[in-house]
């Protein structure tokens, strides 16, 4: 403070002179301090418990302060006090605090503490609370300011006056220019109210509402929310809102007109994201619908005609943006494209030294493409961090765990400059204060996508010219500063003027099934502000329909109706489905939420020995989802058992705990979907009064963390930059007080104990092999194939083969990566029956194309129960799935055998999902779930040696008989397989039996469709003997199944499909038999 | 949420003299937030925006005692000495205020024009 504290004079003198050592520790410590506390402190009331040690801090800097001044002669006083102006007669600094506190009613006397004591401590405290006021104010005064100085304060009248005008209107501002923040406000203040506005990312529709609510002094307190996935601050009093833009889309999902909002903001429209632009044109469709509604676009000063032109010539206010200088020097050769080399970043840091005094703040922001390349340079920028001890290198990118993604945050000492390496991260979505050196790369890694092959790949590309801007914009931000280019000026102009928009490099399945259940019609005539590829638009439509969310008038499936609620990917989706079946929601829940979330498993630059042991024991044989589900449920355990320490045992297992937070919210969310589609039974009301107060207490924790400021910066030392994978004993940022907030949220949004008894069963290996047989359903057709000589191969140079893409290999996190004997066999490529296939979640390609997430299910059942083709040969000793894989079984009997079953399974198991899903009346009966189950299990045990192959070019070219001039007419048929109509293929020759089975259609086999393949054979179920070929029998076998051994019972309430009208030439009645009964009956009268 | 219930504001708070402006909830001498502090001057009150205890008050300002502007706490717009005096005003009395009030005008004089900011953010 500039005047000092005051105090009575002679209280002054005499302590200096003499201060009785008893009173010092009274006042200082101990029993006086406490009494004291007791006297003036009670409840909150005038400083609040925490802040009792902080006012303790200023009483000794108080004391020492005025020990330290010099005693002053009291000041002659002044000689004639004017009219009307009556002062004190003495000066005195107590008459500078205008708050007064009245003694305590406690006797003052009686009290213990002595009267100079008492006298002391109550000036300090007003002076604390004076202290206090003015930091208040002083805080006050500068957000106003602030809000003042920005660029944008000056077209407050304007750009009400457009949004009082129009329907639509855009915003254009640089950055800096503080349209975020301010316009909201400005709309707030007009009176508007049921505001919204959209952001790209979650973190700043938090920060914004709380800066927001900060700056208009919480004048609108409540008034002001958030909501974003699994986390809300909405109630019934909000009038402004911020949101992501992909909530709003589901919002619009619920309720095309958005009644709910009378103004609508879409922040950020210039960056493109796949949800932004879907919003854009879902907005477009909707205003003529709600001529009520405002909305105002706000983006960058990029490309500002393509959005003003697509709302109908919307007007646009420009705000120019607040950047200081910045100096911009180009370091790069004209056209070379190199390998990574950290020496031009290692030449910067120098230049900075030598140009700059340490003593010159200012920090250095690099970006580089990706992880590993900021791998190397963080490498080399160490080392030379090390020599010069004047910077502290940290790295910047969202595999990090939070903890250390803070650290960029933080405070280097004097004469220490932080160096950030970041990928584009740091472009729009981290702002680092204190930036005054920029140094890029100009390089990006993107994810692109492939439709073909759906293969999602991570490649490297110049930058474009509105991104290398941006970056540039990085170092003017709090002053002038420097940007150092690795690029020549020519490449510069060679680059894109704007970055390649989401919805052009992405797959589009969630896209089309978004629109679909909003009711937007066709995707390929959609008004998209700028139309994706169609290409990738008929590859996600045709996926669709395979996938059964798209029927074949393009018209969602109950399945896609589902589908279309999920943020997940339509596979994931499938699974959840197909899980509730068997009653196996719970852990399907579970690998659907982990799936649907970045790994959990922290990949450093050197592989940590300890985690890799640590980790071992939750490792699935099985596959990645099984491991990722033992993990979860571990996780889950230590939470219900420990609270807190999840946080450490997550450290020492290197697993980013946020994932595993994320993955129990999207759990939740897919649970009640579930129950909303009844697909799953509602929960049990566990709420006693204890969970009530225990809630109540989690929830004031948590508002009180919310209120507070967010995390303090800490002072970075030296060494901080050196070693980036310790940790072990540090604490992160929210860690206050022992107090864990990411458990405490957790602890209020689920019910732990139910978690924890879902995540506690133990699946019986019958329940895995189902729950592996679900997920290869809900996976297929995504299949790789072990290469044959995987056996000779070294564990790194494990291959695999999909149906479109040869020579994949498992992620490097993946079980079958580090234990490829898994899927070995001894003799290979011969004839067994242990045959095996990865069916994997995505295809990512980064530096080799990778498996992400991979089971493993035997081969032989996984084709014949899933594969949308299934051929055959005459005898179906060889059958081919997909053209893709042949399969060869040498027993032409057991060949008949298992593809019969699976002709029933199929079918069985396809009626149950559609009674599930509500297409049929009855919902499927336990006993039916049972039995498929039972069945299928049975199926998965078979041991049928084959031999398995995959098709080479040449022989797919020659795979198929083709169109058959003479038609071998097939009476036997009729009879034996009813209500199945026996149709010729045109294509592939043969006769297509089921939608997927084509029978006797493969070629390079004597075509043997005549009576000599017929061979006697007894039906085990109704004894039929006669000769049968292979499709006839099989044809009987479909139809007349095994008579039902519990069915008795229950046969009277449902009529079975097996049964059927049937008059009896004997007795001359009429009965509705099954088969078997129909023979039972016969025999009766013999 | 259960959010905490609002205060309403009763009113707007303008300083005359720097033109801040600010909602109060509260005029008078004993704000509603706390049983143990008085106020020794009539004062524009509302709860202090950046901390979350509903006990804590921030003064925005009251009137000069002698010529009856609403003038902020701000030490460029007022000071407090047994009473609220605007700065105009204390400059006009200066030769009436205790020397050591007189060096802190002397003082605030060249650093006004220098950086004005400055006595402000310090606190």
């Amino acid at each position: 403070g500039t005047s000092g504290p005051g105090e009575r004079p002679q209280d002054r003198r005499d302590r200096n002179r003499t201060e009785p050592e008893p009173e010092r520790n009274r006042n200082g410590t101990g029993a006086g301090r406490r009494r004291l506390e007791q006297l003036y402190f009670h409840g909150q009331d005038p400083i609040s418990s925490q802040d009792i040690p902080n006012f303790w801090k200023f009483f000794q800097r108080l004391r020492l302060f005025q020990s330290l001044r010099p005693d002053r002669e009291a000041a002659p006083e002044p000689s004639q006090p004017p009219p009307g102006l009556i002062l004190p007669p003495h000066y005195d600094p107590r008459y500078r605090i205008n708050l007064s506190l009245p003694s305590p009613d406690v006797g003052c006397r009686d009290n213990g503490i002595p009267l100079e004591c008492g006298w002391e401590f109550r000036w300090a405290l007003l002076h604390y609370l004076h202290f206090q006021q003015r930091q208040s104010f002083s805080r006050l005064l500068r957000i106003q300011r602030e809000r003042a100085a920005l660029p944008i304060a000056r077209y407050r009248e304007q750009l009400l006056d457009a949004v009082a005008q129009h329907q639509v209107v855009l915003v254009a501002g640089d950055t800096g220019c503080g349209k975020s923040t301010q316009v909201p406000q400005f709309l707030l203040g007009a009176g508007y109210s049921h505001v919204a506005c959209t952001q790209p990312r979650r973190i700043a529709c938090i920060s914004l509402a709380k800066r927001v609510a900060l700056e208009s002094l919480h004048q609108y307190g409540s008034q002001v929310g958030y909501q974003i996935r699994f986390e809300s601050t909405r109630s019934p009093s909000t009038r402004l809102l911020f949101l992501t833009q992909g909530l709003l889309l589901r919002q619009a999902q619920r309720d095309p007109l958005l009644r709910g909002y009378h103004i609508l903001l879409a922040d950020e429209v210039h960056e493109r994201q796949l949800h932004g632009d879907v919003l854009l044109g879902v907005l477009r469709r909707l205003l003529p619908h709600r001529p009520d509604l405002k909305l105002v676009l706000m983006s960058a000063t990029i490309n500002i005609p393509l959005f003003s032109a697509y709302f109908g010539d919307a007007p646009v206010l420009r705000v120019p943006g607040r950047s200081f200088p910045i100096s911009v020097r180009m370091e790069g050769e004209p056209g070379k494209w190199e390998r990574l080399d950290p020496m031009p970043y290692l030449r910067v840091m120098q230049a900075i030294d030598h140009k700059y005094p340490a003593e010159e703040r200012g920090d250095l922001l690099v970006f580089l493409s990706g992880v590993a390349e900021i791998g190397a340079v963080l490498e080399a920028a160490q080392t030379y961090a090390a020599c010069t001890q004047r910077w502290i290198v940290l790295p910047l990118h969202s595999t990090l765990s939070v903890e250390e993604q803070d650290k960029v945050f933080d405070v280097p000492p004097p004469g220490v400059r932080k160096c950030i390496l970041s990928t584009n991260i740091a472009e729009t979505s981290v702002t680092i204060d204190g930036v005054r050196f920029v140094l890029d790369s100009g390089k990006v890694k993107e994810m692109s996508y492939d439709p073909q092959d759906k293969l999602q790949r991570l490649q490297e590309f110049w930058i474009s010219q509105a991104s290398a801007e941006q970056r540039k914009g990085r170092a003017g931000r709090t002053g002038p500063g420097v940007c150092y280019r690795l690029y020549a000026k020519s490449d510069y102009e060679a680059f894109p003027p704007y970055p390649v928009p989401e919805i052009q490099r992405v797959a589009l399945d969630a896209l089309v099934l978004q629109l679909k259940s909003m009711g937007l019609g066709d995707p390929r005539t959609f008004p998209f502000l700028e139309p994706p590829p169609s290409s990738s638009l008929e590859t996600a439509i045709g996926y669709l329909k395979e996938q059964g969310a798209l029927d074949e008038a393009e018209q969602l499936t109950p399945i896609g109706t589902i589908l279309a609620q999920l943020p997940v990917d339509v596979v994931v989706g499938k699974m959840l489905v197909l899980g509730a079946l068997f009653g196996l929601a719970e852990p399907t829940l579970t690998v659907a939420a982990v799936l649907s979330v970045p790994s959990p498993f922290l990949r450093p630059t050197h592989p940590n020995p300890d985690w890799t042991t640590a980790r071992k024991p939750l490792e699935s044989p099985y596959g990645d989802p099984l491991t990722l589900l033992n993990v979860f449920n571990a996780w889950v355990q230590v939470k219900s058992e420990r609270g807190g320490s999840s946080r450490k045992w997550c450290r020492r297992r290197g697993l980013e705990e946020h994932r595993l937070y994320e993955a129990a919210n999207l759990r939740r969310q897919f649970q009640e979907l579930l129950r909303d589609h009844q697909l799953l039974e509602d929960a049990s009301e566990p709420s006693s009064s204890i969970r009530h107060r225990e809630r109540r207490e989690l929830h004031r924790l948590w508002r009180s963390h919310r209120e507070c400021e967010g995390r303090k910066r800490k002072l970075l030392r030296l060494q901080d930059g050196l070693d980036t994978s310790s940790g072990e004993e540090e604490d992160g940022g929210s860690h206050r007080k022992g107090i864990d907030i990411q458990d405490v949220k957790f602890q209020l949004r689920h019910d732990v104990s139910e978690l924890q008894a879902s995540s506690s069963l133990v699946l019986a290996s019958s329940q895995l092999a189902l729950l592996q047989l679900v997920l290869c359903r809900g996976l297929y057709p995504q299949l790789a194939l072990p290469d044959p000589f995987n056996g000779s191969r070294r564990d790194s140079e494990q291959v695999f083969h999909t149906r479109s893409k040869a020579s994949v290999v498992p992620h490097p996190t993946s079980v079958f990566a580090t234990n490829p004997e898994l899927l070995h066999h001894k003799d290979l490529g011969c004839i067994l029956h242990r045959h095996q296939l990865l069916a994997f979640v995505s295809l990512l390609e980064t530096s080799k194309p990778y498996l992400v997430n991979c089971v493993r299910v035997p081969a032989l059942q996984a084709l014949l129960l899933f594969s949308q083709s299934l051929d055959t040969n005459a005898d179906c000793s060889r059958l081919v799935a997909d053209a893709w894989l042949e399969v060869s079984i040498p027993k032409a009997e057991e060949a008949v055998r298992l593809l019969s079953m699976a002709l029933q399974l199929r079918s069985a198991w396809d009626q149950l999902l559609q009674q599930l899903l509500g297409k049929l009346e009855r919902s499927p009966s336990q006993w039916d779930v049972a039995k498929l189950s039972r069945r299928l299990l049975e199926f998965l045990q078979e041991k049928v040696p084959y031999r398995l192959h995959q098709l080479t070019g040449l022989e797919k070219q020659n795979l198929y008989v083709g169109p058959q001039l003479v038609m071998a007419s097939a009476p036997h048929l009729q009879g034996l397989f009813p209500g199945m109509e026996m149709i010729p293929d045109e294509v592939k020759g043969g006769h297509r039996i089921t939608d997927f089975l084509t029978y006797n259609c493969l070629a390079m086999d004597t075509d043997l469709y005549n009576n000599c393949l017929r061979s006697f054979w007894t039906c085990p179920h109704c004894q039929l003997h006669m000769p049968f070929t292979p499709l006839e029998r099989m044809c009987h076998e479909s139809s007349c199944q095994p008579p039902p051994e519990e069915e008795a019972t229950q046969s009277s309430s449902k009529a079975s499909s097996l049964h059927r009208p049937y008059h009896c030439p004997i007795c001359q009645q009429d009965f509705t038999f099954t088969p078997t009964e129909i023979l039972r009956h016969k025999k009766q009268h013999h | 949420m259960d959010a905490p219930k609002e205060v309403q504001p009763t009113g707007e708070f303008t300083c005359q003299l720097c033109n801040l402006t600010a909602p109060y909830t509260y005029y008078g001498q004993k704000p509603p937030y706390t049983r143990s502090i008085v106020l020794l001057e009539e004062s524009y009150v509302m709860k202090d925006p950046f901390t979350p205890d509903k006990d804590k008050f921030l003064i925005l300002g009251s009137h000069c005692s002698l010529c009856r502007r609403s003038v902020c706490v701000g030490t460029e717009c007022s000071l407090f000495y047994s009473k609220r005096f605007c700065l105009p005003c204390v400059n006009e009395n200066l030769k009436a205020f205790p020397l050591e009030i007189q060096e802190d005008m002397d003082k605030k004089k060249p650093q006004e024009k220098s950086s004005s900011k400055k006595t402000h953010t310090k606190a």
